[in-house]
This record gives structure tokens, sequence and C-alpha cells, in this order.
């Protein structure tokens, strides 16, 4: 299985895209949209279809992306739909067309070249189908769907349509993502043989709190009731609910365990999950979930475990990491949560540091030894290292130029909806081990479309 | 004779202590006024790595600051929240005196440069010390407070110096 759909072809695109451009801009599609020279006659145009906490990041990410027209804004809450059409107005000068019902959006507007859907999880399905089947390309927020029914309808809608369908795994399309894939774990193979994978993401019960709104700004209920929510608070929690969403697994996990795929090029035989309702006692998801996929790779059996913990920050964030016999990649979005260490039996390390594939951390100072510990049964403290280089953007926009890039033919997508539902099909059977306490041995029909 | 030299321009001294005070107090009014419109990017130098740039985008950690109009921001976003549980603080006022302070410490650190109506710019830049100090003793930073006495002492020095204030444009008012 390739969890990989660049692989193959992306020294073709470079071959193909570098003249006159340096190969490391080539990725930021700003350079290559100006190189072409295309003016306001080439413009993408797009639609935003979910103007909430998420579909307002995308567009922050987006607005540093030239060739990209907004037409048209859809929202089922006046406040968010209100507030995305002054962010047009403020970023592009004009307003754009203003909708709370996607099938009159779509009905309406005329020109129209991409979506993007950052709705709540259980409308991404029928929004992106909906979008594919009238002939516009798509960039969706993960997780697909709540259900893997849901995914599998996306995978089918884009295949048949031969539109683009991005998913919002926007760490596929990060240079500090591709650069550890690429250079360090297959290309210079510091890890070694990796047989382990731990990854996590511990949010503090502050953050974690049920969102709070404007009694004055509820919206109508025979609104709400039309597009699925019982009350305004369901609307605002939707993420909390098992009818609307996958809980934390999904919310959280999803992203990182999209990595295990992508990095092993694997899928798991098999997921075995713990979870309870420790602290929100009256919530439907799971806040805090424990889940062991376990993977047949060419190097061997890789275990990974994964937590994602919605009541305390403890541990330190976010992060995946990757642990070999030789080294250990721990990688994160954040780059206060990467850090890189060779294993004191490895070899060295410093003609890589000397080429600048790595960066040499200062050595921390040595423990004192404790009164009573036989030496002999630790291992000595492993070298840190750090990686060369940081992203320059926003974590999402890489992502959106990549998508924008194939929408104009110069690109493949990073993430399309086949190869995100094939990362994110085992997460669909967390929750159920976790409810049945039962370890899953997955069927090929459980992870295909 | 030196006392004859002095007795001959009896007044240089305090024009030139006038004109350095205007110096002081407009360098440092357009210069707080230009940090409002200050930010940073992050740094876009791609890395080389292997003896070549890398070509997955990776750049050089840092960032560059720069000024733009798009970065202003009268009230640092710190104190904007501290300000905003504020019983005394009126909302409207805040979100108005965010979006004034800038071009004002701009426009009347250009006048007092320029000699354009200085007494009466002078005045102005006083109050517009007073409200400041006034936000700052509801969030009690003492210290800012006493900086920005020191800045009442020196307006107050330059207005009573402006008998012998020189190089103006406009000298009325």
């Amino acid at each position: 299985m390739n969890l990989d759909p660049s692989s193959i072809n992306r020294r073709d695109f470079l071959a193909k895209t570098v003249a006159g451009v340096s190969a490391g801009i080539v990725l930021g599609a700003p350079s290559i949209l100006r190189a072409n020279g295309e003016g306001a006659g080439d413009q993408i145009r797009v639609a935003l279809v979910g103007m909430g906490k998420q579909g307002r990041v995308l567009f922050e990410a987006m607005s540093n992306i030239p060739g990209i027209h907004f037409q048209a804004v859809c929202d089922i809450w006046d406040y968010n739909l209100k507030g995305g059409m002054a962010k047009v107005r403020a970023l592009q000068g004009h307003t754009p067309k203003g909708y709370i019902d996607i099938d009159e959006m779509l009905a309406t507007e005329k020109g129209l070249d991409a979506v993007i859907v950052a709705t709540p999880d259980f409308w991404h399905s029928p929004h992106t189908v909906k979008c594919l089947e009238a002939g516009l390309n798509v960039y969706c927020e993960k997780m697909m769907s709540n259900t893997i029914d849901g995914a599998r309808a996306m995978v089918r809608a884009m295949e048949k349509s031969g539109k683009l369908c991005q998913i919002g795994h926007q760490r596929r399309s990060n240079p500090r993502y591709r650069y550890v894939l690429n250079e360090l774990i297959k290309g210079q193979k510091i890890c070694g043989q990796i047989v382990n994978i731990n990854a996590q993401w511990n949010r503090a019960v502050s953050s974690s709190q049920d969102i709070a709104y404007n009694p004055k700004l509820t919206i109508k209920q025979d609104i709400l009731t039309k597009y699925g929510f019982k009350s305004m608070q369901q609307f605002m929690n939707w993420r909390t609910y098992r009818d609307l969403s996958g809980g934390p697994i999904s919310d959280l996990g999803a992203h990182q365990i999209d990595i295990f795929g992508w990095f092993l090029g694997a899928a798991p035989k098999s997921v075995y999950a713990s979870g309870g309702n420790d602290f929100f006692k009256n919530r439907e998801h799971f806040d805090n979930v424990m889940a062991i996929f376990e993977y047949d790779t060419p190097q061997g059996g890789v275990r990974a475990f994964y937590q994602v913990l919605t009541t305390t920050s403890a541990g330190g964030g976010y992060y995946e990491s990757f642990m070999g016999t030789e080294g250990n990649i721990r990688i994160s979005e954040q780059s206060a949560y990467t850090s890189i260490y060779r294993e004191d039996s490895a070899p060295s390390w410093d003609s890589l540091v000397e080429r600048g594939f790595l960066k040499r951390k200062p050595a921390p100072p040595k423990p004192e030894p404790a009164p009573g510990v036989i030496a002999s049964y630790a291992s000595a403290a492993p070298e840190g290292f750090e990686l060369p280089g940081e992203l320059s953007k926003q974590p999402h926009q890489c992502h959106l130029e990549n998508f924008f890039l194939a929408v104009r033919g110069k690109a493949k997508l990073n993430c399309d909806a086949r190869h995100a539902f094939e990362s994110e099909a085992p997460i669909y059977w967390v929750n159920p081990s976790a409810l049945s306490k039962l370890p899953i041995q997955f069927t090929p029909a459980q992870l295909s479309v | 004779m030196s006392n004859e030299s002095c007795c001959a321009n009896p007044k240089l001294g305090l024009v030139y202590g006038s004109l350095l005070l205007r110096l002081w107090l407009a360098v440092r009014a357009i210069q707080t006024g230009l940090e409002k419109f200050s930010g940073t990017r992050a740094a876009d130098e791609v890395v080389n790595i292997n003896g070549k740039a890398n070509e997955y985008g990776l750049t050089a950690a840092g960032s560059i600051k720069q000024y733009a109009l798009t970065n202003y921001h009268g009230v640092p976003e710190a104190l904007m929240k501290k300000f905003a549980e504020e019983p005394l603080m009126l909302k409207s006022a805040l979100t108005l005196y965010d979006k004034m302070l800038g071009p004002a410490l701009l426009l009347l650190g250009v006048t007092i440069l320029f000699g354009i109506a200085s007494r009466t710019s002078l005045f102005l830049l006083g109050l517009l010390y007073i409200s400041l100090t006034w936000g700052l003793i509801l969030i009690k930073q003492d210290e800012g407070v006493s900086w920005l006495g020191v800045h009442m002492i020196l307006v107050v020095m330059a207005l009573m110096l402006s008998e012998n204030n020189r190089f103006t444009l406009l000298k009325k008012w």
C-alpha cells in the first residue's frame, strides 16, 4: 500500500517546474503563481463553506496565497457568515455573496473552481459529495466524516467526478514532515529499524471546556433542526456528540495517526483501545482515549501507541515519536516539541551535521548517579539534534498551496480522499474497540472503500 | 572675556535647551508611534543541506522585523485584555483609543519636531501622556507611571522654555 501519493512523481513534478526557480521555492505556491504571470483572469474562484473557527484558520492561511478570488461564503450562523464576508471584504476589497444554504449557493454561483469545506464533521461528506457532483474541486477538513461510510462516499464521489478532493491532513504538505520522512528516515535511515511509535495530544481541562455563546446570537431553532442540530449548545459543541463527530480520537488523533501509516507505508493489522469519561461525565464521547495499533512492515513489526487526553496537559503537548534501534525522531507541528536523539550505540552522525542534514543540540548536563542505582542497567544519555530548518508559514498554508497548485494542474495532491481514507479507516475502529473493550483484527473489508 | 561673550547672547543656552527638549520629545513620540506599525515575519532564507538549497522549503529559524499598516496595534494585545477587564474602562472608548494612539503620537511628534503650533502640540502630548498614565494606574503598572511622570516633567519644561523656541514653522499657538 502506498500511503504517499506524491512519492512517485514528486521528482518529475519538480523537474518540470523547477526551471528558473530554485528548487527550494517550488513548494511555495506564491513564487510559482507569480512566475507564471497569472493575473486576475487566472484567479481560482473559491467558495468558503463553514466559517467557524477552523474555517477562519484556513481563510487566514489562504490569505497569504496569491491568485485566489473568494467569491462566496456559506454558513448557517449569521454571526459566522457576516464575519466571514467582512474578512473577505477586508482582504480583497469586495463583499462576497453570502449564503445560509449550500444548495442555494451551488445553484446560484456560477464559475466557481473550488470549495473549501470546514463544516462540522457530520456535514463533511454530504457537502463534499454535493460539490464534487457539481463539478467543483474540494478541500475538506479532516476527519473526512463522522462515519466510515461517509468517508467511503467521498472517495467514490471524487473518483466518479474526476475532480480533486484534498483532505486537510496538513502535515502531509509540511516541509518539516516531508523532510523527516524522505531525508532522515528513508534517505539517511537515522532511526535504524523503527520498532515503536509513541504519539500524544494532551490538552488541559481548561482548554477542553464547552464553548460558550452569546444567547442574543442564538440561531433560530427551525434552522438548527434543518441542519441537524438539536440546540445551539449542540451546534457550538458538536465535537462532543457521537452523531456529529468521532470525538477526540478523530478530532485530534486523526492528524497524528495519519502520520503513522504515511511514514511506515503500511496499514495497521489491529487496534486495541481503551477510553473513558474520566472528567467530563456527561459527554457522549470519551474524554481520554488510548489506542495501540500493530503494523507489519518490511523491516518488522511496529507497535504504535497513541493517547489523546482532554483532561490534562501533563506530558508536554502534541507530537509523534518514531523510535528506532539507532535513533528517535520526535516531530510535531510545533518546533518546541520536536527533537531528535541518537542512540549511544549508533554510528556517529557527525557527517550528517557537517553536511547540514541535522543541527546538534547543546548537550545537557550529565545527571549524578543516584545512590544504589546499578549503572550498567541504565542506557547512556542520547545525543540530541534538531532539524536544520523551520516552516516559515502558517501550518495549513502549504497544504492549501498544494491543493491550488493541483487545481492549476501543476501538482499532485499530497492527500487526496483515497489516501486520506486509507489513513483514516483504522481510526473509525478505535471507539468501537474502546466501547467493547476488545481488540479488533482488521479485515480488508473494514479498511477498504 | 568669557563673561562678555556670554552676555552678548544671554538666551543662547535657553534656545539650545528648548531645541533639545523639542527634539527629544519629538523623536520619542514619532518612534513610539512608528513602532505601533511594526511586526515580525518569519525568516524565509532557505537553508542549505548537502551543499545546496533544500527542495522542501525549510527556512532558517528566526524572524525579521518589518513595518506595515496591517501590523498596527495601538495598545499592546496583552494590555488590551487587562484594560478590557477594568470596570472603569469603557469598551468603546478603549477601541477608539487603540485606533487613535499611534496616529496621534506620530502627528504630535511631527508637529513638535517642525515647530508647528509647538505650545498646543506639547499641551496635547501632555494630555496624551496623562491618558496613558491613567490606564497604567488602572492596571497597576507603577513603573510605567513613573516613566510617564518623567515625560510629563520634560513636556512642562519644554513649555516653560517656549519663549526661547526657535526654528519653527508656525509660531502661533
